[in-house]
Order: C-alpha cells, then sequence, then structure tokens
C-alpha cells in the first residue's frame, strides 16, 4: 500500500486528525497491549515496524517501565512521537498472537487501518474469565511439581488443594482489584498453610516438599524468561523493569511462604 | 527386563508425565491458545526428562545450568517446528514448556536466605544464611539465564519461521 493509498483509506474513517496520528495512535496502543500481554520487546519491534512499513513509515519504539513510546518517521526525515500507558493485561499469549496475526493481516493488504482498528478493539474486548478449568488445571500442574521435586501421592493430594484455593482467592482477589504484592502475599501464605496438613497430621512422608511446592504457581516464570529474552536483544531497561517486578512478587510470595511457616512451626 | 531396568524406565515415564502435566497447567495459567495445549506438553516433557537424565546420578551427572541450557535448546528448537504448525508464536509454546524447569525453589530459597541473614546477628548463622542466599540465587539466575539463552538460539536462528508462523 502506498502513502497516497494510506491517506485514501484513512479519509473515510472515524479517527480524528491525520492519517499519520490515527496510525501513530493506533501503534502505540497496539505495542502497549503487546507488552501488557507478555511479548518480548523483539517481536513488539517486529511487529509494530512491519505495521508501520505497510503504510510507508518507519517505527522506533522504546518501551519503559510504565508507557510505551513509538517514533513515527517518514521517508522526509519528519518524526512524530506518540506515548501510551503499558496495560497490565496479564499473560495471555492468545493475545499476542491475535496480534501477530493481525499485523501480518495488514501487511498482507487484506485489511484497511479501520479494519485493523476494528479488530484490534475485539482482539482486545475479550474477556478472559479465569474459569473453573484453568482452576483445576493450575492445581494438577502444582501436583505434579510436588512430584518432580520428590513429594508422595499424600504430599501431592495436599498440594492439589493448597493450589486450588490459593487459586481460587487469587481470581477474587483479582476481581476485586487488590494490589498484586498484598495477594501474592495472602495466597502464599494460604497455600502453604494448607500444605502444613501434610507435616501436621502426618500424611506421607514427604511434608517439606509439599509445604515448598505449594506455592510454586505464583513464581512469575514468563517475566523472568522475558526479561532475560530482552537483555539478550540489548532491551536493557525493559529487561531490567521485568525482571525487578518479577523480583518484586517472588519476594511477596516467599514472604507468605516463610510467615506460614512461623507461625505453624509456633503452633506446632 | 531386570527389576533394575523397570524401575529406571518408570522413574523416567514419570518425569515426562509430570512434567507434561505441569507445562498444560501453565499453558492454562498463560491463556495459551488451546491448539497448542499438548504439544506444549510434548515439548515440556522432552526438556524435562532430557534434563533429568543429563543431571541422573551414576549418568552423565552434569551440571544443572548447563543441562537446562541444553534441554531449552532443544525445547526450543521443537516449539519453533510446532509453531509453524499450528499458527502461534514461537514463544506461545516454548514458555509454557520452559516453566517446568524454571528453578522456583531456588528463587524461594535464596529469600528464605536473605530473611535469615536479616534475622540473624550471630557471624555463624549470619555467614551461613550469606551463603544460601548467594548459592541458591546465583543458581537460580544462572539457570534462567542459560534456558533463555538455549531457547532462543532456535528461534533466532530459525528467524523466518519463527516470526512469521502467524501470518
Amino acid at each position: 500500500m502506498t502513502m497516497t493509498d494510506f491517506e485514501a483509506a484513512c479519509e473515510d474513517v472515524s479517527f480524528t486528525g491525520n492519517a499519520r496520528d490515527a496510525l501513530g495512535r493506533f501503534l502505540a496502543e497496539y505495542s502497549a497491549w503487546l507488552w501488557g500481554c507478555g511479548a518480548t520487546c523483539v517481536r513488539i519491534d517486529k511487529n509494530v515496524g512491519r505495521i508501520a512499513m505497510t503504510y510507508g513509515y518507519r517505527a522506533d519504539v522504546a518501551v519503559m517501565p510504565r508507557h510505551v513510546t513509538v517514533c513515527l518517521s517518514d521517508e522526509g526525515g519528519s518524526v512524530q512521537t506518540y506515548t501510551q500507558r503499558v496495560v497490565k493485561a496479564g499473560i495471555n499469549f492468545d493475545i499476542n498472537t491475535e496480534l501477530s496475526a493481525l499485523s501480518w493481516s495488514i501487511r498482507d493488504g487484506k485489511l484497511s487501518l479501520d479494519d485493523a482498528e476494528k479488530r484490534f478493539r475485539t482482539i482486545v474486548g475479550q474477556l478472559y474469565v479465569d474459569n473453573f478449568h484453568i482452576l483445576w488445571l493450575t492445581s494438577l500442574a502444582n501436583a505434579s511439581f510436588c512430584r518432580l521435586f520428590g513429594g508422595d501421592a499424600a504430599a501431592m493430594g495436599v498440594v492439589f488443594i493448597a493450589t486450588a484455593a490459593g487459586y481460587f482467592l487469587k481470581q477474587r482477589f483479582l476481581r476485586g482489584k487488590m494490589d498484586i504484592r498484598v495477594f501474592f502475599f495472602l495466597c502464599a501464605f494460604i497455600s502453604a498453610t494448607l500444605a502444613s496438613g501434610c507435616g501436621l497430621f502426618g500424611w506421607g512422608t514427604t511434608p517439606g516438599v509439599a509445604v515448598a511446592t505449594s506455592v510454586l504457581y505464583l513464581i512469575p516464570g514468563v517475566p523472568y524468561i522475558n526479561a532475560a529474552s530482552d537483555m539478550l536483544a540489548c532491551h536493557y531497561l525493559c529487561s531490567f523493569s521485568r525482571f525487578a517486578d518479577a523480583l518484586v512478587l517472588t519476594a511477596s510470595l516467599s514472604l507468605g511462604l516463610l510467615t506460614s511457616i512461623t507461625v505453624m512451626n509456633n503452633c506446632l | 527386563m531386570t527389576d533394575d531396568s523397570i524401575i529406571s524406565w518408570t522413574v523416567f515415564f514419570d518425569d515426562a508425565l509430570f512434567s507434561a502435566m505441569a507445562a498444560i497447567g501453565f499453558s492454562s495459567i498463560s491463556h495459551t491458545p488451546r491448539r497448542a495445549y499438548i504439544l506444549c506438553a510434548v515439548a515440556a516433557a522432552a526438556g524435562h526428562l532430557l534434563r533429568f537424565l543429563l543431571t541422573m546420578p551414576g549418568g552423565i551427572e552434569m551440571n544443572i545450568i548447563a543441562a537446562a541450557t541444553i534441554a531449552a535448546f532443544i525445547v526450543g528448537i521443537i516449539a519453533v517446528f510446532v509453531a509453524k504448525v499450528i499458527k502461534v508464536p514461537a514463544e506461545a509454546c516454548l514458555f509454557p514448556a520452559l516453566l517446568p524447569m524454571i528453578p522456583g525453589l531456588y528463587a524461594c530459597r535464596a529469600f528464605e536466605g536473605f530473611v535469615g541473614c536479616l534475622s540473624n546477628l550471630d557471624e555463624t548463622l549470619f555467614s551461613h544464611n550469606l551463603y544460601l542466599f548467594m548459592s541458591n540465587g546465583m543458581t537460580c539466575g544462572a539457570i534462567v539465564i542459560g534456558m533463555t539463552i538455549g531457547a532462543n538460539i532456535p528461534i533466532f536462528l530459525m528467524k523466518k519461521i519463527s516470526f512469521q508462523v502467524t501470518r
């Protein structure tokens, strides 16, 4: 699509301002959502660059801890900057997949900017309810973790229940908009306390494994991997930001675990 | 077949089965497209089993950091090809498959050591907790970096596949 085509395509859409502004704002929001759902900086760069190039622009993306900035430049050297606050959407590879596919649809000329905007709204507007199947799959995953670390059947059963209770609370706290660090602490505390049942009632021979693995479903694994990925791609600021976020959450859940261990030891 | 070999095969089967189940659980938390669940599980089972084989006592007894890096490289290769089949970004298959190998226990133990340092002024106890903090923290960090390097090599070597799968 040439520049003229793009200008023409944008004339009959509902964006305010000129076509370039519409594209810039779209790209900034697109980047903020990609960042928010856990895409690596390399993917954000590539997807945004691909869309901008389709319309004859060059896009440079700066990903900061709380906002994303897209610099849109044309062949004439004129540069405009668009900033958008990052969206805290939680890790969501489904949105990541859909947004990546959207960038290719635009690149292949299957969508005008207007249609792309509509599809973008549909993708990010999808409701991801933390439903029952996620609850039991997570509990099963953590019980499997317990087994991988040497836990016996009793420990696995207790970890399954402790995880189900903790994750159920997490879902409720997320709906209640509670501070993420506080509910990580509370969920870890509840899960570890329930998992102490193994030691308290003498179930099985691996009570220590049950307590230690009961909180592993809270470990922010994807942010840790993303941080290392961004570091390898020389996006040091973003890498450090993701690492610091993950570290704070790990500290919160570890504090919950330690508090539970202290309380239960005193009770015993 | 001897009793010993039966026990070994059971241990390998257990490792693969439970890491696959863990990967499916983590795929669901990360809202990975459902068509990717089973293939994530296969990649996770292959990676975790390989790491287990490389580190198991009486076998190669490789250091866990090197073993995790090699296992993540294999998971990365599987993820890139799987991503092409089911048309999802390579990371969407790769990350849930890597999560069973994330050293969560090391991270918790490192923090435990840190709290131990703050709550024990006695020099011997402080030194012991500092050792726990540094040892677990460094191992945890090195494993995550090693895994990420290993997993990203196939993505960057096969860029054309990795970044065009959703086309």
